[in-house]
């Protein structure tokens, strides 16, 4: 099953892009909201601003795309600011609404560790997405998080837990980058690109 | 590991002594005020001295430990308890705990009938030890107890817990005694005690064994140890795992004294080594390009290139960055973090308008310090020149421009293989709080540990050592972990 990269200019499409074909994914990168709609499996990359992320998305309609693959039984994998581009809210800066297709809001770390976290976590989780990592150390690079959603798949801890990944029903999204992550984040993608 | 902060009480106020020496005093005013202006939530677990009755042997501030017991404040308290009766009035006045140094060194017959009386969950054998010899009332006198022989009269009384401190490193800020507490054999419950002056202390004791709580005095008192922060990150000691980075550096697209693996075709292509240390567990690459003249941009470019297209971890990019673009130009190529040196320091500026573009994330602070007389300088071009800029200054200033992360080279110390420079880790660690990758003198395990614990360096680099496979990453990663310190 071929795989639909979401060509963001709000993220870094190349190295993710390099990570999935290493993964042996079929890969098809695109910004066209006609095959975006009609996507089997899609990813969202997104990285800096979650505002600037979700304005080039509502901008150019690619939010209402996203929603009809979804709506369709795709299966769609957010990763950093695009994982957080799937809940209801985000708080960075005032208050942004984004896709909606995960309940919780995303709110900036406010324990005493040094923020933005950068570098490797401890992340506890569980799902098709981690199989063979459920225990596993990935590369997080955020100021941002949501904590405790009903849709927690994984956890890691910044001065505090937070939540790693979530999952509902054909929805995934990951804190962390999966493809700065070493194997461990190469087998998450390999999870998401086999998962049927 | 729990966090306990100690009040040492001399007059009715909160005061610290340096040294021990009655005669250098610092004082922070009324016990009560101290702790709320210091956010002690009740609950928590609280060590008083009674400094006058370490001195005198007669207990002096009562009253005081009678009203902080009515906070809801669990406290242990100590200062020349010398006899059962004192003892008991300690603990009618409300301490949960009793501390007891000199006689458990000297007199261990009056230990055992405090023991028997109040019960050995009661008492906290203290043990002052300086350059391994146990020292006792108030610091002024010898005792005639080893440290092994004490530790196993306390333990044949049946006491469960030890609070051993060195007081060399009481109250001077050099962090504590490491070393000590983990080469103690022991089955007590250890508390430690002594120059735990930051976080990162608190932090690297609580990986340590068989230590039970750690008491954090001046530090706690000077605001430079936040009881809730310490208390967040010992609570979740493993979670962040501590990096081990190799650097390659090179010249001309060229790894410079290239890697010495045999399995590797070209020693000195830089996507041949990166490749190898990514699947040998580095957490990290940094490359640092040390030619970087304008003619060979192109080159450096293209390495990066060419290193990002292979590999799977973060990739830190630095030499001779002098311009936004020059930074704009390697995060394109592939990097995920640039560091800036020379530039930086004739141009700060820099480092903000990085920030602002790319984010904090990005932008990393290459400090080169030299030691000169009693301070660290920064050195500009490749560590051949002195900027005359004070590098520990430098590296907050940096912070507050807009650095993710500093890498903190000593010039000293740079292929000496003697290790890494501790002293100045900690000056710099010790004042900011992004994270500091330790760097220069690496020559064997125990060095990396020692950046790690003592220095409070959040990752480790080395180049040669990993290239001439004197050590390999997994041999550092295998010790540090039995060390008790979290890798991936």
């Amino acid at each position: 099953m071929k795989t639909t990269l979401i060509d963001s200019p709000v993220a870094n499409v190349a190295n993710i892009a390099r990570a999935l074909r290493a993964t042996g994914a079929e890969l098809h990168v695109t910004r066209d909201t006609k095959e975006i709609a009609k996507a089997q499996k899609l990813v969202l990359p997104g990285v800096g601003s979650f505002i600037a992320a979700m304005r080039w998305l509502t901008e150019n309609r690619i939010d209402t795309a996203i929603h009809e693959a979804v709506n369709r039984g795709a299966s769609l994998l957010g990763i950093c600011v695009g994982h957080q581009l799937l809940f209801d809210v985000s708080h960075e800066m005032g208050s942004t609404p984004g896709l909606g297709l995960i309940r919780g809001e995303v709110h900036k770390f406010d324990g005493s560790l040094p923020v933005p976290q950068i570098g490797w976590n401890r992340v506890t989780a569980r799902g098709p997405l981690f199989d063979g990592v459920e225990d596993g150390v990935f590369y997080f690079v955020n100021s941002y998080a949501a904590s405790n959603v009903p849709d927690e798949i994984a956890r890691a801890d910044y001065g505090g837990p937070f939540t790693a990944a979530v999952q509902r029903e054909r929805v995934v999204g990951v804190q962390f980058h999966p493809e700065k992550s070493s194997a461990a984040g190469l087998r998450v993608l390999r999870n998401f690109v086999a998962w049927t | 590991m729990d966090v306990v902060p100690s009040l040492d009480l001399l007059g009715g106020k909160v005061v610290r002594l340096l040294h021990g020496d009655f005669a250098r005093v610092t004082t922070y005013g009324d016990p009560e005020k101290v702790l709320d202006s210091l956010d002690v939530p009740a609950g928590s677990r609280l060590h008083i001295v009674d400094l006058e009755a370490s001195r005198s042997g007669k207990p002096v501030e009562m009253e005081i430990v009678r009203r902080l017991a009515t906070r809801g404040l669990r406290i242990q308290v100590g200062g020349g308890i010398r006899s059962l009766a004192d003892a008991r009035a300690w603990i009618e006045a409300g301490a949960e705990k009793i501390v007891i140094g000199t006689v458990a060194a000297d007199a261990p017959e009056v230990l055992r009938a405090i023991v028997d009386d109040l019960g050995a969950e009661r008492v906290i054998a203290a043990i002052d030890v300086r350059d391994g010899v146990v020292r006792v009332a108030g610091w002024e006198r010898d005792a005639t107890a080893s440290l092994a022989e004490v530790l196993a009269r306390v333990e044949e009384l049946g006491i469960r817990e030890a609070l051993i401190t060195d007081i060399s490193k009481d109250g001077a800020m050099r962090g504590p005694s490491f070393a000590l507490y983990r080469s103690l054999r022991t089955k007590l419950r250890i508390i430690a005690s002594g120059g735990v002056s930051t976080v990162s202390d608190v932090v690297s004791l609580s990986r340590i064994g068989n230590i039970g709580a750690c008491v954090i005095g001046r530090a706690f008192l000077d605001g430079k140890i936040r009881l809730s922060e310490a208390r967040a990150r010992v609570a979740a000691p493993n979670a962040i795992p501590e990096r081990v980075i190799p650097c390659l550096d090179v010249r001309e697209g060229r790894v410079v004294k290239g890697v010495n693996f045999a399995d590797i075709r070209d020693a000195g292509d830089p996507v041949e080594c990166a490749i190898l240390y990514e699947s040998a567990g580095a957490d990290e690459l940094v490359i640092l390009d040390i030619s970087a003249t304008d003619a060979n941009r192109s080159t450096s470019l293209d390495v990066v290139h060419r290193v990002s297209e292979s590999l799977f971890i973060p990739l830190t990019v630095g030499g001779g960055v002098r311009t936004i673009e020059d930074f704009r130009a390697l995060l394109r190529a592939g990097a995920d973090r640039v560091a800036i040196n020379t530039a930086a320091i004739r141009n700060p500026q820099l480092i903000a308008d990085c920030a602002a573009e790319f984010g904090v994330q990005a932008v990393v602070l290459s400090c080169d310090a030299k030691r000169v007389g009693d301070h660290f300088e920064a050195m500009v071009r490749g560590g051949k020149e002195s900027s005359g800029v004070d590098a520990v200054a430098w590296c907050q200033r940096a912070e507050e421009l807009g650095t993710g992360e500093i890498l903190l080279t000593s010039v000293d110390r740079d292929g000496t293989n003697s290790g890494f420079d501790i002293e100045l880790l900690r000056a710099v660690t010790s004042i900011v709080k992004i994270g500091v990758i330790a760097s220069g003198g690496a020559g064997n395990v125990e060095h990396f540990r020692d950046a790690i614990e003592a220095g409070g360096a959040r990752a480790v680099l080395a180049a040669s050592l990993f290239h001439d496979r004197r050590l390999s990453i997994g041999d550092v990663k295998q010790f540090l972990a039995n060390e008790g310190i979290p890798v991936r």
